[in-house]
């Protein structure tokens, strides 16, 4: 008996000192660490590691999780001023929350200073305004990213059809394509982000756009309902199941031969050519988003304003991650924001969607560049899709929404 | 002195069943039995497809695994195993887990046993408004928690270390463990305290020479129970760690993600992420069952 | 209080101690910004009294979420309450075997919840789930396990009573094993057939264990999330928004947090109010039983 107690408290006791042992270790050792968050996706996965690969090793650890968890995880840390996160990967429209909150540092000046020296003025204004908020840059250009027009050219080819390029053409196509086996267009509209950026497109291509001038909604105008209602009609040529789909379902449906077309993101088209993954290798092609105004985005990092490690360090890391060389090689993942890069001949001859997605960065259109976008996102995607289920009318759903929107942004102080 | 009795009946109880197990007891073999068995089987089969399902997906390129119909020939690919426990780290996760798991169940277990004990023997109209609070407690959503422990670590410059998530874990832990121990030892008779407090012991040394070693079994129940809950935590370990103290879940849903050859990564991160709690329940099975049996939840 | 029990407030200490410092912390923070116009993105807050109650009370959407919440809840507790009993009972009478199959049937508990719905979900995703693949193999045209507003409220309850029906199984198990032998074979010398047995004497005898395991579960279903968001993201349209799925959106997505907090207050009440009836109800039960 006694010796098992004995034993007992002697492994308690070191149990314990471990635990604090390591506490101790880590924190030493937090100090020049450099922290980066990010979502995961192959794009980001080679500009981490470029990013690692930019200090000496062991300097940067680099956590990746999908974007609705980094941003939990970011919100909650920024918002009590902690430093546990250095870097963070922000879209647009997180990146004008974050930065309007003020949980980012702004780059105006670091970016001054290194503009020579890693080229920046490579970046069209375009890309410098959408990481730019209330005149301040907030974040490193990574990436652009455009939702395309994916189709099976083969399908398209049998069918005498060509590929759309209006709305209209798009559902005709959709409703020849559409049969017992095979679905005539994805649609991804599991809430809130994939049903968002659907919806994004509908709102811009047939509606007159979320906001006029003042950010007062006009997705609800007569314009907007013919939008939904047309999202509705769609809806019918969609796969079973398509209000659970997110992107990565949406891919599926099309490497498998589920479905003949629709839109999805550029940075999925290189997996339909790849064979581990795809059936139809070579089998699609791309156009811009049929009447336009599909999504593009321009996706950075940013620093951490609660950050304590070096910041002007990290900027360098940020921009050597970004630089013309770095981008050349990560242009097979996501649309490289470099001018001189991105209109590189031989992209295009490299991966056959390059021209598709130049001209979808031409025709679409980003989310509104307000902070409170994804609120609003929150809020209006419910309705869209209760009235694309049926759950309730189309033309009332959407005045609840607008309702609620206004209600939101008056709160938020955009009428004063 | 009634548990010996109640001991010795459990343990020929045990010793009967050991018996009806033995081979060439071919007269229970009855058609009652043989059909019983044979529904037990196709439910415990189909009850295991997704299981089995999520361990072909981990062995299968992602052109496989999505056709319709289900491809059931192929060729398996430890590719996605490999990389999951050699290329992502997740050797370092686990022992983030058992440690974090370790030491959540070594202190919530013992002060739950503790807090139960006194419940336990204390009356009734006192322990019931503080179970039925305990329960209370219990029911308040995570997500509005974690909040508050992120900010309580930062304050404290706790984020990225184990103490705090265990902290955390233990007490969310606490209602579960309290309930369940607070059942066992209500089944063990206070004549048993009062016999020694008469041999002079003081109400901790009766608890632990007396109360505590006939309560062992249900303590292995809180235990398990306990590393289920804090091996498989999300939120919190989420919040709460960082580079060198995430956990396993934390670690697998970084899969979820946009390119879905992930999926096959997801799979054999979720297969992976099994295998060392499958192999403490093996370990521990015996001891489950015994443990549930003794009158965990008797009330 | 008689000697040996002096001291014993003692023994509460260190668990009490912690759920204070840990637990009862946070939750009268949440309490206390249940009070307060809270968007997390911004460092001040108002105060508004109930104001963030009334709101709740006032929009149809609470309802709504409340109430699919308690038919998800319901119907996986229910389905997770008959099926566990079922296999418990099949166990307990089978002869041989019987710590296979605990431990079979006990698997799909251990598998980390998120996980365990992503299991689920390679099984029903349409096309290419493996249920659904297989129907349309078999040139069946199946049901929109997670698109249709019904079937994804099954799929939901079916996933929730996947994960959760083996610890029902094994408690009442457990319980089962501590039944009294003479008391069933004097019913059956008495001529009681099996269903009079299940009803009078095993039934009641389980009361407690029943008690228990359904508080539990219930007060799980109430705030269970992983399955949901990985399974249906709420879609479609609201069919399977449940009050937790309300909260995280408000809280984690558009940082409301005061609202969030109200919303988190106002769950716990009204399951403490549904537990403590079904536990009155129970109780009578088993003491009518007696």
């Amino acid at each position: 008996m006694q010796n098992k107690v004995m034993s007992r408290k002697l492994a308690l006791g070191v149990t314990s000192s471990l635990l604090i042992g390591s506490t101790l270790t880590v924190e030493a050792w937090a100090q020049d660490t450099i922290r980066i968050i990010s979502h995961r996706q192959p794009a980001l996965e080679y500009y981490t590691s470029q990013m690692e690969g930019a200090l000496e090793d062991g300097r940067v650890s680099v956590e990746l999780m999908p974007i609705d968890k980094e941003l939990e995880l970011a919100s909650i840390t920024m918002s009590s001023g902690s430093d546990a996160i250095d870097v963070l990967y922000l879209n647009d429209s997180s990146l004008k929350r974050f930065a309007a909150n003020g949980w980012l540092e702004p780059l105006d000046d670091l970016w001054e200073k290194y503009k020579e020296e890693y080229k920046l003025g490579d970046f069209p204004q375009s890309v410098v305004d959408a990481v730019s908020y209330d005149g301040h840059i907030y974040s490193m250009p990574i990436m652009s990213n455009a939702e395309l027009f994916f189709y099976r050219s083969d399908l398209l080819k049998e069918n005498g059809i060509e590929p759309p390029s209006t709305m209209e053409e798009y559902e005709q196509a959709a409703e020849a394509l559409d049969s017992n086996r095979m679905a005539g267009t994805i649609m991804s509209l599991k809430p809130v982000d994939a049903a968002l950026n659907e919806a994004h497109w509908y709102i811009n291509a047939i509606g007159d756009g979320w906001f006029d001038e003042n950010w007062r909604p006009i997705f609800n105008n007569e314009a907007g309902v013919a939008a939904i209602n047309k999202m509705k009609e769609m809806a019918e040529h969609a796969p079973r199941g398509f209000t659970s789909h997110a992107n990565d379902e949406s891919t599926i449906n099309l490497q498998q031969g589920l479905a003949a077309m629709g839109l999805q993101w550029f940075t999925r088209a290189a997996a339909m050519d790849d064979p581990t993954q795809s059936r139809f290798v070579g089998q699609f092609e791309w156009v811009a988003p049929p009447s336009g105004g599909a999504r593009i985005a321009n996706d950075g990092f940013a620093i951490s304003k609660f950050s304590s490690a070096d910041k002007e360090e990290m900027f360098k890391m940020l921009a050597i991650a970004a630089s013309q060389e770095s981008m050349r090689k990560g242009a097979e993942y996501a649309m490289p924001p470099r001018l001189s890069v991105l209109e590189d001949p031989e992209l295009a001859e490299k991966y056959r969607w390059y021209p598709a997605a130049r001209q979808a960065l031409e025709n679409g259109k980003a989310f509104p560049p307000i902070p409170d976008f994804l609120d609003v996102g929150e809020i209006v995607t419910r309705y869209i899709l209760q009235a694309v289920i049926g759950e309730m009318e189309v033309h009332a759903a959407l005045n609840q929404a607008a309702e609620e929107t206004e209600e939101l942004l008056a709160s938020r102080g955009y009428y004063d | 002195m009634s548990m010996i009795v109640t001991t010795e009946k459990a343990l020929s109880k045990r010793g009967q069943g050991a018996r009806k197990t033995a081979p060439g007891s071919s007269a229970l073999l009855n058609r009652g039995q043989v059909l019983l068995f044979a529904a037990l089987c196709i439910f415990t089969l189909f009850n295991l497809i997704p299981l089995l399902w999520a361990v072909l997906t981990s062995l299968k390129h992602p052109a496989d695994a999505f056709t319709i119909p289900p491809t059931l020939v192929f060729e398996p690919t430890l590719e996605y195993h490999k990389e999951v426990w050699l290329d992502h780290n997740f050797v370092q996760y686990l022992s983030n887990s058992l440690i974090v798991s370790a030491g959540t169940v070594i202190i919530s277990v013992p002060i739950g046993s503790l807090a139960a004990y006194a419940l336990s023997r204390i009356p009734r109209q006192r322990s019931g408004p503080i179970l039925s609070a305990l329960f209370t407690i219990r029911m308040f959503p995570h997500i509005l928690l974690a909040i508050p422990f992120f900010v309580m670590g930062s304050f404290l410059n706790l984020i990225d270390s184990y103490v705090l998530l265990i902290l955390a874990l233990i007490a969310i832990n606490q209602p579960f463990t309290i309930w369940l121990m607070h059942g066992f030892f209500s089944d063990i008779p206070r004549d048993l305290d009062e016999a020694a407090a008469l041999d002079g012991c003081n109400s901790w040394q009766s608890f632990r020479t007396v109360i505590l070693p006939l309560a062992r079994p249900g303590m292995t129940v809180a235990a398990l129970f306990s590393l289920l809950l804090s091996y498989n935590e999300f939120l919190f370990a989420l919040v709460l760690t960082g580079v060198d103290t995430k956990t396993l879940p934390v670690a697998i849903a970084s899969f979820g993600g946009e390119d879905i050859s992930s999926l096959s990564l997801a799979a054999a991160g979720a297969i992976g992420i099994m295998l060392p709690i499958v192999i403490i329940m093996l370990l521990l099975q015996r001891h489950l069952v015994r443990g549930l049996t003794m009158g965990a939840v008797k009330g | 209080m008689v000697r040996w029990q002096r001291g014993l407030w003692w023994f509460l200490l260190p668990s009490f101690g912690l759920l204070t410092v840990v637990l009862l912390w946070p939750l009268g923070y949440a309490l206390y910004l249940s009070f307060f116009d809270y968007y997390l993105g911004s460092s001040d807050r108002t105060f508004i009294g109930l104001g963030n109650y009334v709101e709740l009370f006032t929009e149809a959407r609470l309802w709504q979420s409340f109430w699919t919440t308690i038919i998800i809840a319901f119907g996986s507790v229910g389905l997770q309450f008959v099926v566990g009993f079922a296999l418990a009972l099949g166990i307990y009478k089978l002869k041989f075997s019987a710590r296979l199959f605990t431990m079979l049937l006990f698997l799909p508990h251990i598998v980390t919840p998120v996980v365990a719905a992503l299991f689920i979900k390679w099984i029903l995703v349409s096309n290419f789930g493996l249920l659904d693949a297989t129907l349309l193999g078999l040139d069946i045209t199946p049901p929109d396990w997670l698109g249709d507003p019904i079937w994804a409220k099954i799929s939901v309850i079916l996933a929730d009573a996947w994960i959760f029906t083996p610890l029902i199984m094994m408690v009442l198990y457990a319980a089962l094993q501590t039944l009294d032998q003479s008391l069933i074979g004097a019913a059956q010398i008495d001529g009681a057939n099996a269903w009079q047995i299940l009803r009078h004497i095993i039934i009641p005898a389980l009361i407690p264990a029943i008690i228990f395991t359904v508080s539990v579960r219930l007060m799980d279903a109430f705030r269970f999330f992983d399955t949901i968001y990985v399974l249906t993201g709420g879609g479609p349209g609201t069919a399977t928004e449940t009050i937790t799925m309300y909260t995280y959106q408000l809280g984690f997505r558009m940082l409301d947090i005061g609202k969030a907090s109200a919303l988190g207050v106002i769950t716990l009440v009204v399951v403490a109010i549904i537990l403590l009836t079904i536990n009155k109800v129970l109780t009578r039960i088993y003491r009518r039983g007696d």
